[in-house]
């Protein structure tokens, strides 16, 4: 699997306007566009709190939640693994000793591990620019729980791409799974403001550990008993999606015709 | 002698969608859709000895890549079982991966933004061979292939030869003891064709393995194999050596010649063809036991210029035999007529 994380290493500096664009353009813009938008949004109601937490700290989540949510997020190799999938490049992968999961989560973990070092410029720098309130020291806690939950995701990805075996095409679900996360993990909205019993049944969920657990840990919204929750849920959650992974790649295995080759 | 391949009843089925054409159809098609069953290989019983190199030659769709899928564990059979080196191939299990290789030549095996040299490194961990040691087999095969030079650019900056050449070291980087070779000189220049076609007789003499190849260009099964399977339409129709195999057909050659004096009208010569009016030149396959009489009635209408007697490509015999099979496969006609 670290071979793999090489090769993603090794593509993505390949193309270095790329590597730029993705670890350092994009998420100061996304950064920026989070802040405006909170910005405004309390502008214009003329309060300096929400649910008990300042306008400080509600701009620190949206700039960390921005930063978090690109780490936990895997469209890129959800789209190659569906592409390999329809187009017969998952050939390439079969017939070597290495299974297909471990080979996209060998990459997506290399590509992750080398984006992430290179774009914590980014929201710091905004965060020390602007003086939020983030404690920094707990980001390493925050950032290990991210990656235990990518596997959730890689595993979510399984799912998706096995079931190019049956529908040929299935990009737009990649879609609609990621707006569904985006409010689920809580990129969209931190979920403590959410009514309950919404609100515990979001929490509860592993999503939240994509984005509330470990932004909220980082600006004091949620404590360190909630992470190892984070950890628990997340196992849970990939024992599910592993073993429904597990069922529909086998059974797509079966009906492969080893397309386009 | 020991099996390395062996198949029994090997068959593979597709369901496929039928696209019913129009708007409407298309609309219908979100609910109600049809499928129709296709037999891609009929039933298959096979057994291909430790060493042996087999030339897989058929038409297109004639189910010759998708024998070798089923052989190597890209697809599930329908029904029947397939047994290479000992193991079931679908069970994908890591020892037999590492003793086995597929060379798809339509398809991109190594990574497209990466030189060679990257690929093969990361291809010696997945395959768990001594780093040093996977370097010097590169370095031995790439001079073998005369690609040394381009072993440190990226595979999308390589012409398609290169590309192949460097899809054909990763491929034996692990010494697999399987090799199915899928067209491998497909699209090249006649200069790549011949490399690879000489390195490959060269490798296979030196290391035999087991191979499967197939191809469209009759030199490479010609030069390596030395058992062909024929397959027609799902089902292997040839199963000899190359040798018997144009033996069995009637020996044919192609007699090409000009003459000094057109006919004034249409004449059959020798009851073997009709040479029309005002023609001054004739190119005609011909059984080789009517060459002599069809000289003979030629030089009856006209003094001969120019001759030359050639002996017809073995891919025009394997079309003969095609065509002759798709005959008697015909429906309504007998084997005998």
């Amino acid at each position: 699997m670290l071979g793999c994380a090489r090769l993603a290493a090794l593509q993505q500096l390949e193309y270095r306007f790329n590597l730029i664009a993705d670890t350092m353009i994009q998420p100061f813009i996304v950064g920026l566009v989070e802040i405006t938008l909170w910005v405004a949004f309390f502008a214009s109601t003329g309060r300096a709190e929400l649910v008990g937490f300042s306008r400080e700290s509600y701009l620190a989540y949206a700039l960390w939640a921005a930063f978090i949510s690109r780490v936990s997020t895997s469209w890129m190799y959800e789209s190659m693994m569906i592409e390999d999938v329809e187009s017969g490049n998952v050939n390439a992968v079969l017939v070597r000793p290495i299974s297909f999961f471990e080979y996209y989560l060998g990459q997506l973990m290399g590509y992750k591990v080398l984006t992430t070092a290179i774009s914590l410029m980014a929201p710091i720098a905004i965060c020390l620019f602007l003086d939020l309130p983030v404690d920094m020291t707990r980001l390493p806690v925050a950032l290990a729980l991210v990656f235990y939950y990518l596997i959730l995701v890689h595993l979510i990805s399984m799912v998706i791409a096995s079931l190019g075996f049956f529908f040929t095409r299935i990009h737009h679900l990649t879609v609609a799974k990621n707006i569904t996360l985006w409010m689920l993990t809580g990129e969209f909205f931190p979920l403590d403001i959410a009514p309950e019993p919404l609100k515990s049944i979001l929490i509860a969920l592993p999503f939240s550990s994509a984005v509330f657990r470990p932004v909220g840990y980082m600006t004091g919204r949620v404590s360190l008993a909630s992470i190892g929750e984070g950890f628990v849920s997340i196992t849970i959650g990939i024992v599910i999606v592993g073993v429904v992974a597990t069922y529909l790649w086998n059974a797509g295995r079966k009906r492969y015709s080893g397309t386009g080759a | 002698m020991t099996a390395n391949i062996e198949t029994k009843d090997l068959t593979r089925t597709y369901e496929t969608y039928m696209k019913a054409q129009g708007l409407l159809k298309s609309i219908e098609g979100l609910w109600a859709r049809k499928t129709e069953l296709k037999i891609a290989v009929h039933p298959t019983t096979l057994r291909i000895d430790k060493g042996q190199i087999v030339g897989l030659v058929g038409s297109n769709g004639a189910g010759k890549t998708t024998l070798l899928k089923l052989l190597s564990g890209l697809i599930h059979p329908s029904s029947g079982s397939a047994q290479v080196l000992g193991y079931e191939p679908t069970s994908r299990k890591p020892e037999f991966l590492k003793k086995i290789s597929i060379l798809l030549g339509q398809k991109n095996q190594l990574w497209w933004d990466l030189p060679p040299a990257d690929s093969y490194d990361l291809l010696a961990r997945i395959y768990e061979i001594d780093r040093t040691k996977a370097r010097e087999r590169v370095r031995e095969l790439s001079e073998l292939l005369q690609c040394t030079q381009q072993l440190q650019t990226q595979l999308r900056r390589l012409s398609l030869g290169e590309r192949m050449k460097m899809e054909i070291i990763g491929s034996l980087l692990h010494q697999p003891e399987v090799l199915f070779l899928d067209e491998p000189t497909i699209g090249l220049d006649i200069i790549a064709q011949t490399t690879i076609r000489e390195f490959l007789a060269k490798y296979v003499h030196e290391r035999n393995p087991t191979v499967i190849l197939t191809s469209h260009y009759m030199d490479d099964i010609s030069l390596l194999a030395d058992r062909l399977l024929l397959m027609s339409q799902g089902r292997i129709v040839y199963d000899g050596s190359v040798k018997e195999f144009t033996g069995r057909q009637e020996a044919r050659q192609t007699l090409s010649l000009k003459i000094l004096n057109p006919p004034a009208h249409n004449t059959n010569i020798a009851n073997q063809f009709t040479l029309e009016a005002g023609a001054l030149a004739v190119k005609q396959d011909l059984p080789a036991h009517a060459i002599g009489d069809v000289l003979q009635a030629l030089m009856q209408v006209s003094p001969i210029q120019e001759i030359k007697i050639e002996e017809v490509e073995f891919e025009d015999v394997i079309r003969s035999f095609m065509e002759q099979d798709a005959r008697l496969r015909t429906p309504g006609r007998s084997p005998t007529t």
